[in-house]
């Protein structure tokens, strides 16, 4: 079964040629030129949509706000496409619930990578048992997360990075073990997209995300996981 | 501005020339000084004392008048009494005949033309050397006598206090040139200091640490010269900055027609088969070129970021060992290089991505540039962790071995490899990266042929 991507990107000869190359790859595209129209297109009944391949500038409604309103409504997986990796940028897109980044020039067959191992972290939630956090039931097996009778809304890689700092029972994960197991990046992954997920994990785990007493940071080692 | 002068090559230092120019200043003052003292006191002494012997000469030729005229025999022994004293000596010339009396002193060695200036009535004075003796001879004539009475007076008391004045003076003026050149000295130094600050300003600049500024002065002297050198950084520093902003935002805007290409190029290559021979040839040809340009523009953006702090790098503790192991995995084509690694691993705080970045573009300049890697040293020394990476090449000239490292600057033509894909910027971001990590970079020759390329970082503490 192949996958459908929703390509949001402006430039009309970046978006053919990406549609072709990915195309080539094995998925069926989308193309959506503007942001209104990507979030029409995903407001449409009866579409599926396995993830949103959305560039950062945008004219109209930019990517970071596509982007916050894909993730108000759901945990559809999101990898942006920024042309600057500074530092802002990129933090904010990851801030506004992006699952990664690419940065251009991109090749299709190198996002096909990311597009990989984005999919099996949505596909496989670790499968371990259930566990708590603090006042958080998680349950991997059917990914989903509850507090009381409330849905916490996590999404398939906050959910992965969580169920990796479990699986450590108590002991530090390095931040390269974290970006190796949950993006896939071997030796070197870019720190803030751990870090930037770290913060968003708190904000949805910790009872007050400034004084963590779950997810805690080993200085110049990485974190580990409390329960 | 630059003035010849006819002593040119002699010229000395500024600070010997104002060491000289108050030493001179001081010894010519004091000089002066010192020979006026000299005069005016030597002069009054002398006078005191001729004034004085006068007077006692005035008295004792009153005595001898008085016994000449008695004509008693007191008179010999009245000469004996007066020539008694060390070193002084009375004559007297009565009628043509010489008596005297001396102690030491011999008065008939007297010169002739002052006993014949006394003899003809007139009162005289000489200075003169009597064996070997300074002295002063008093000549007064005995008119009621008809006699001429001569008395000596030894000076030798008057001439050590001269000699120790002139000593004195001697003394003060040389020691007042040493003081004046020392003030000099003193006031060069100070005068320098200024100078001394914007020396070790100017040359961190020139280094490439822009933000180097002088203090503020308010000092009138000062102030046009700080301002100056102030705004000629600032104005660099906004130039740097400019520069590589540029280098961004093309970077950036090629990046957009760069992305088209490389996936339209990847739909093509997938399709390869369908195309004639002369399709497939131009096909690699373009998709080499493509990655070629891909990889500037990647440089391109890396160095634009050059203003960077150490501040602002994410650093982390690296095993240099195993960030060569790494980086060497991306070389294409070519043997696994021999490491030669110290004893525990040399470690290092860095930016990761950043300093593999430098030592792959090391390694495939050996690769490219220098006939092949030979080794990778990595090696600690002085506290310092130190990585070499060693090729088979020529050697780089002596005189390039800072030009390489500047953007854009290639191996000489000499020795290119033909099919060098280089873009020129792969040494210039080492240097960058490795000034980023507050480390140094150079070439120097390799023990044995071959150029060794060498960069230096602090260790990390353990």
């Amino acid at each position: 079964m192949s996958l459908t991507l929703l390509l949001v990107e402006d430039d009309a000869r970046i978006r053919r040629s990406l549609a072709l190359a990915l195309g080539d790859e094995g998925y069926t595209i989308v193309e959506a030129p503007t942001g209104e129209e990507a979030l029409r297109y995903l407001a449409t009944p009866a579409v599926t949509v396995d993830l949103v391949l959305l560039d950062l500038m945008l004219p109209g409604v930019d990517g970071l706000q596509v982007c916050r309103q894909i993730r108000e409504r759901g945990e559809l997986p999101i990898i942006m496409v920024t042309a600057r990796t500074d530092t802002a940028d990129v933090i904010a897109g990851l801030e506004a619930g992006a699952d990664d980044y690419v940065t251009k020039p991109l090749v299709a067959s190198e996002l096909a990578a990311r597009i990989r191992a984005l999919m099996r972290r949505a596909g496989d939630h670790g499968g371990g048992a259930a566990f708590t956090v603090g006042d958080l039931r998680v349950d991997p097996a059917q990914g989903r997360a509850v507090r009381g009778a409330q849905d916490v809304h996590l999404t398939k890689t906050e959910l992965r990075l969580l169920c990796e700092l479990a699986a450590a029972e108590q002991r530090v994960v390095s931040r390269e073990q974290l970006l190796e197991r949950v993006w896939d990046y071997d030796y070197f992954g870019d720190t803030r997209l751990l870090d930037v997920h770290i913060r968003r994990l708190r904000r949805k785990v910790e009872p007050d995300p400034g004084q963590p007493r779950h997810i805690l940071t080993a200085r110049g080692q990485g974190y580990r996981l409390v329960l | 501005m630059r003035w010849t002068r006819p002593w040119g090559q002699l010229r000395l230092p500024l600070r010997a020339r104002v060491m000289l120019a108050f030493g001179l200043v001081s010894v010519l003052v004091t000089g002066l000084i010192a020979i006026l003292t000299w005069n005016l006191s030597s002069s009054y002494m002398l006078s005191q004392r001729q004034d004085s012997a006068v007077r006692q000469a005035v008295v004792n030729a009153r005595l001898v008048q008085e016994a000449l005229r008695r004509d008693s025999h007191d008179l010999s022994e009245l000469l004996t009494g007066l020539g008694s004293q060390v070193e002084s000596a009375v004559l007297l010339v009565d009628h043509g005949q010489w008596i005297s009396s001396g102690n030491l002193l011999d008065p008939r060695q007297l010169p002739h033309a002052l006993l014949d200036l006394v003899g003809q009535g007139v009162a005289a004075r000489q200075r003169l050397v009597l064996s070997e003796v300074p002295v002063l001879a008093v000549g007064l004539p005995l008119p009621a006598a008809s006699a001429t009475y001569v008395e000596v007076f030894p000076l030798r008391d008057l001439d050590r206090t001269f000699h120790f004045l002139s000593w004195m003076l001697a003394a003060g003026v040389v020691v007042s040139g040493f003081a004046g050149a020392l003030l000099g000295r003193w006031a060069a130094a100070r005068a320098l200091r200024p100078l001394t600050t914007l020396t070790a300003a100017a040359a961190s600049a020139a280094a490439g640490d822009l933000t180097i500024r002088l203090p503020d002065t308010r000092d009138p002297d000062l102030a046009p010269l700080t301002t100056a050198f102030n705004n000629t950084t600032e104005r660099l520093q906004r130039r740097v900055i400019r520069d590589a902003r540029f280098a961004g935002d093309v970077s950036h805007e090629v990046r957009s027609p760069l992305t088209t290409m490389l996936n339209a190029m990847a739909v093509l290559q997938r399709r390869r088969t369908e195309l004639s021979a002369n399709g497939q040839q131009a096909l690699d040809l373009l998709a080499t070129e493509l990655r070629r340009f891909q990889r500037l523009v990647d440089d391109l953006l890396e160095i634009s970021l050059a203003t960077e702090d150490r501040a602002d790098l994410p650093l982390e503790p690296v095993d240099l060992v195993e960030l060569v192991a790494h980086a060497a995995r991306d070389r294409v084509g070519g043997e696994p290089p021999v490491v030669d690694a110290a004893d525990p691993h040399p470690r290092v705080l860095a930016d990761r991505r950043r300093l593999e970045r430098a030592v792959t573009n090391l390694l495939s300049n050996a690769d490219q540039h220098g006939r092949g890697l030979v080794r990778v040293g990595l090696l600690r020394h002085n506290g310092q962790a130190r990585i070499e990476v060693d090729d088979a090449g020529p050697g780089v000239p002596v005189a390039d071995r800072e030009l390489i490292f500047e953007r854009f600057a290639r191996g000489s033509p000499a020795f290119r490899d033909p099919s060098d894909t280089g873009a020129g910027l792969g040494l210039a971001l080492v240097a960058q990266h490795v000034h980023g990590h507050a480390g140094r970079t150079w070439v120097e020759d390799r023990p044995g042929g071959g150029a060794r390329f060498v960069i230096e970082i602090p260790e990390a503490g353990q």
